[in-house]
């Protein structure tokens, strides 16, 4: 969470060997990819400017979704010093919740027309699909803090990240049980599907903004406002500022905890169901699996800017989303190493700052 | 009142809820089959034995107990019904509906996969949507009824106090017996019952059959890899979630020594073991020396996300020249002793044996000494562990490379048995089923992990009729032990010495010592 809170010294030294060891290496690696950066960029040319800006885009359209993921695993991280296992999960509720609101109106036609009502009211049903998504995934992390959560408020500290995994478990399982384990078609109204979009000429080629992919950056963008306004300017973000803060003093101010963390959670799950519901609109596809790699990504997101940090949380988010899609294209190597790249980041940052990019130090206690 | 009448409502919804979630996921139909399995009577799909699983969830619906205001046997029946119609009035209406839409041939496996005709027929006992729908109600407010009614009697009688305190006093007595306590005593019964556990396991794998072979030896590689994880989230308290990532270099390094693709060395099988186990230790080192100053879940994030990293690199293209990509490495060598091959499945269930004793052996000497008291330190209070002149950098990274060479040998004997591996083979889930073995079991004891491993892999290997919902209750048996009882099946227990040392407030420690020892922070 975003407090100006006093930044608490760590109270133990790094053994000075590994600390050189560490920079020598640091420097060694980064030169490395310094070099064949220029190398794949500037000397080979290997890729067309329109190329890049595609790319980018694309970073930035998974970067949005990992960011509202992320601001889940922030929030809560910062109140309840928990990483939420659950919340990929939470995401993948979020996209069936969707996906069943297109279906439905995928399959009822208007009287007297061949025309499905998906498609002769595509704002009214993309904007039911939002809502609904975003209710349902809500819900479900309400429900998830008040069975699997609550009761552990005072244990060790990896007893909820165990009651985490399970509800992760348990969750996937279901869904996968409920729906099934195939792949299922995002109905999109016709004017949103996918492939479509504005086409810019830049240089002597041309690149096309698809609609899906910049309705989800707009929405993204949007709901990240939303939220940062909440924080700091409601009562209610005032409260979760305090919870975060300290909860026995905050209780002592005469805040209702219990409820400040189940409102943390529905947001939270409020947030994660738009990305799922975004990641069915521009991906097309969704399954029970859906939630399981964008949460682990988004949790990456969430410590590369510094875990506890609502803008980090964002910030992360679309480096990660751009480095993932920039990254192999930039090193020269092959796009199924995206996964890689993203997770060496990770590790690198965090082996050299392990606060994240916009992270303050965390006190003994939050660690 | 109110508020009574509420809490009994709730129950309902909850209990209906459960039993319409079990509907929709097909449950109802495994269940009715087991029971008829079980019965073995008639066609092991009659409705009756649906009837009889409801009825037993009724009765659950309606038990009472400390949510009455006065236990008389009005409030207690009162309850039950109570909570038995609100589970009724809901399970029949959702029957009604799902029963309907069936008659009218909608196909709702489109959209929900498990609710075929035949489901929502045996939902509705094959009575039609009405009926069946009253037939719900009927059963859940009778057993509800009868709940409350039963919770009343043993309230009223205290039956079931009665007999508890009966079997507790039975066993007291007999093993106070002087005649039990002396041949107890006697180390010659000691040596008997080793002998004995020895004989089992010596002529068990011969007798039990392929496939209880592979199942237990599924087991006793959990048990390897638990024992490892041990040493380093429950002996020295650091989270590590990428364990895999050394399984897998063991696996890997083992199996390309060993097998004549795509490197052709051909390496014995005993040496490609031992270069196995000291290519993850030195991955656990080398891991260890940067992020070890990190604590608790960014050290924990840090090696999922090596562990990702690992099986992702083993299976794309750039590597698979070296390392055979998603197809995984056959072929693997077979175990040669003295110019005899041990390659079947009997010798590889005593290979693992014996790497478990091995393993055993190990972790119970080094918890033991001077490293497992500063990994005691180190867990439960790094700072004061420094301060008092544990040099905490080094014995966290003796515990990861330890644990890590345990995982080697592991990934090593998994490769063998199987005579394959492949990235699949190292997915994330097998790091969350070893943290979760050890935590289930109980962080640091060895028996613990050893019950861990079978309850979640040996019991969810058997229980085939409920395959696809194993994974299922897994989850909610994992919430549910953290709830109730997150210190592990079988906790941990101090060494003795400290014990016997606090004289005065002996007892008091003691207590403590039982209730907070399973599981410390790791953090």
């Amino acid at each position: 969470m975003t407090t100006s809170g006093k930044k608490s010294k760590t109270t133990y030294t790094r053994p000075a060997t590994s600390k050189i060891i560490q920079l020598v290496v640091g420097v060694i690696v980064s030169l490395w990819l310094f070099w064949r950066v220029y190398q794949v960029v500037i000397i080979q040319q290997a890729f067309t400017p329109e190329t890049w800006v595609r790319l980018g885009m694309s970073g930035l359209i998974i970067g949005g979704m990992y960011a509202l993921i992320a601001i889940g695993y922030t929030l809560v991280y910062g109140i309840l010093f928990m990483i939420n296992f659950a919340h990929g999960e939470v995401m993948m509720i979020g996209a069936f919740g969707g996906y069943f609101v297109l279906e439905a109106l995928n399959a009822v036609y208007i009287p007297g027309s061949d025309q499905a009502l998906v498609n002769a009211y595509p704002v009214v049903s993309i904007i039911l699909a939002f809502i609904l998504g975003m209710t349902v995934a809500a819900a479900s992390g309400y429900f998830l803090e008040k069975l699997a959560y609550r009761p552990l408020r005072n244990a060790p500290r990896l007893v909820p990240l165990i009651s985490a995994i399970g509800a992760s478990i348990f969750l996937q399982n279901a869904s996968q049980l409920l729906f099934g384990p195939r792949r299922r078609d995002y109905a999109n109204p016709e004017v949103l599907s996918r492939g479509s979009g504005w086409v810019i000429q830049i240089g002597d080629s041309q690149v096309m903004f698809t609609y899906t992919g910049m309705l989800s950056i707009a929405l993204s963008a949007a709901l990240m406002i939303g939220l940062y306004l909440l924080v700091q300017r409601t009562k209610l973000g005032k409260a979760m500022r305090a919870v975060a803060q300290d909860k026995k003093t905050a209780a002592l101010m005469g805040i209702d905890v219990n409820d400040v963390i189940s409102k943390t959670f529905i947001i939270s799950g409020a947030l994660a169901g738009a990305a799922g519901v975004m990641w069915g609109i521009h991906n097309g596809v969704i399954n029970y699996f859906t939630g399981f790699l964008p949460g682990i990504k988004a949790f990456t997101a969430a410590v590369l800017g510094g875990i506890g940090s609502i803008p980090g949380a964002m910030l992360g988010g679309f480096f990660l989303g751009i480095i993932e899609s920039i990254g192999p294209a930039a090193l020269g190597i092959d796009f199924q190493l995206k996964d890689v790249i993203a997770f060496s980041i990770l590790v690198l940052v965090l082996i050299f700052r392990p606060s994240g990019i916009l992270g303050e130090a965390l006190s003994e206690e939050k660690l | 009142m109110a508020e009574f009448i509420k809490n009994r409502v709730n129950r309902g919804i909850v209990f209906a809820i459960v039993i319409i979630f079990l509907e929709l996921i097909g449950f109802t139909v495994t269940v009715t089959i087991m029971i008829g399995k079980f019965a073995d009577v008639r066609r092991a799909t009659d409705p009756i034995f649906l009837m009889i699983f409801f009825a037993i969830l009724g009765l659950w619906n309606g038990t009472c107990g400390k949510d009455l205001p006065q236990k008389t046997i009005r409030n207690f029946i009162l309850g039950g019904f109570i909570s038995g119609l609100v589970t009724g009035i809901l399970v029949g209406i959702t029957a009604f509906i799902l029963g309907y839409l069936n008659i009218q041939g909608v196909d709702l496996r489109q959209y929900l996969v498990q609710l075929s005709s035949f489901t929502i027929e045996l939902f509705l006992y094959n009575l039609t949507p009405p009926a069946g729908a009253f037939a719900h109600i009927l059963i859940f407010t009778i057993s509800g009824l009868l709940g409350g009614l039963l919770s009343y009697v043993s309230e009223k009688g205290h039956y079931f106090k009665f007999l508890k305190e009966k079997t507790t006093d039975f066993f007291q007595t007999v093993t106070n017996h002087p005649l039990i306590q002396q041949i107890w005593g006697k180390r010659y019964t000691r040596y008997i019952l080793y002998t004995l556990g020895i004989a089992a396991l010596i002529l068990l794998p011969q007798q039990i059959g392929s496939y209880w072979n592979f199942i237990l030896g599924t087991v006793g590689i959990y048990i390897l890899l638990g024992l490892g994880l041990n040493l380093i989230v429950g002996l020295s308290g650091q989270l590590v979630l990428g364990y895999v990532a050394f399984f897998a270099i063991g696996a890997y390094t083992f199996a390309l020594l060993s097998a004549p693709k795509p490197y052709d060395i051909n390496m014995n099988f005993w040496l490609a073991l031992g270069f196995g186990i000291l290519a993850a230790t030195l991955t656990g080192v080398l891991l260890g020396l940067p992020i070890l100053n990190l604590r608790g879940d960014y050290l924990a994030i840090v090696t999922l996300a090596f562990g990702e990293i690992i099986r992702n690199l083993i299976r794309s293209d750039l590597l698979t020249p070296y390392t055979l990509g998603p197809r995984g490495v056959r072929e693997i060598a077979e175990p040669t002793l003295f110019g005899r091959s041990f390659s079947s499945e009997v010798d590889y269930m005593y290979i693992i044996i014996l790497t478990v004793f091995l393993l055993i052996f190990i972790t119970d000497r080094i918890q033991n000494s001077r490293v497992g008291r500063a990994w005691l330190a180190i867990k439960d209070d790094q700072t004061v562990a420094q301060a008092n002149g544990v040099n905490t950098f080094k014995y966290k990274l003796l515990a990861l490379a330890l644990g890590a060479a345990f995982a080697g040998l592991a990934g090593g004997v998994f490769a063998a048995r199987n005579q394959f591996t492949g990235p699949e083979d190292h997915t994330l889930m097998v790091s969350i089923n070893v943290l979760c073995l050890v935590i289930v079991g109980g962080m640091g004891s060895i028996p613990g992990i050893i019950l861990g491993a079978f309850v979640l892999k040996g019991i969810p290997e058997m229980l085939r009729d409920f395959e696809i919902y194993r994974m299922l209750f897994f989850g909610v048996l994992l919430i549910i032990m953290m709830i109730v009882r997150p210190e592990g099946l079988w906790p941990a227990k101090r060494p003795v010495l400290e014990k016997r040392k606090s004289a005065p407030g002996g007892d008091m420690d003691e207590k403590a010592g039982k209730t907070i020892e399973g599981v410390q922070d790791a953090g």
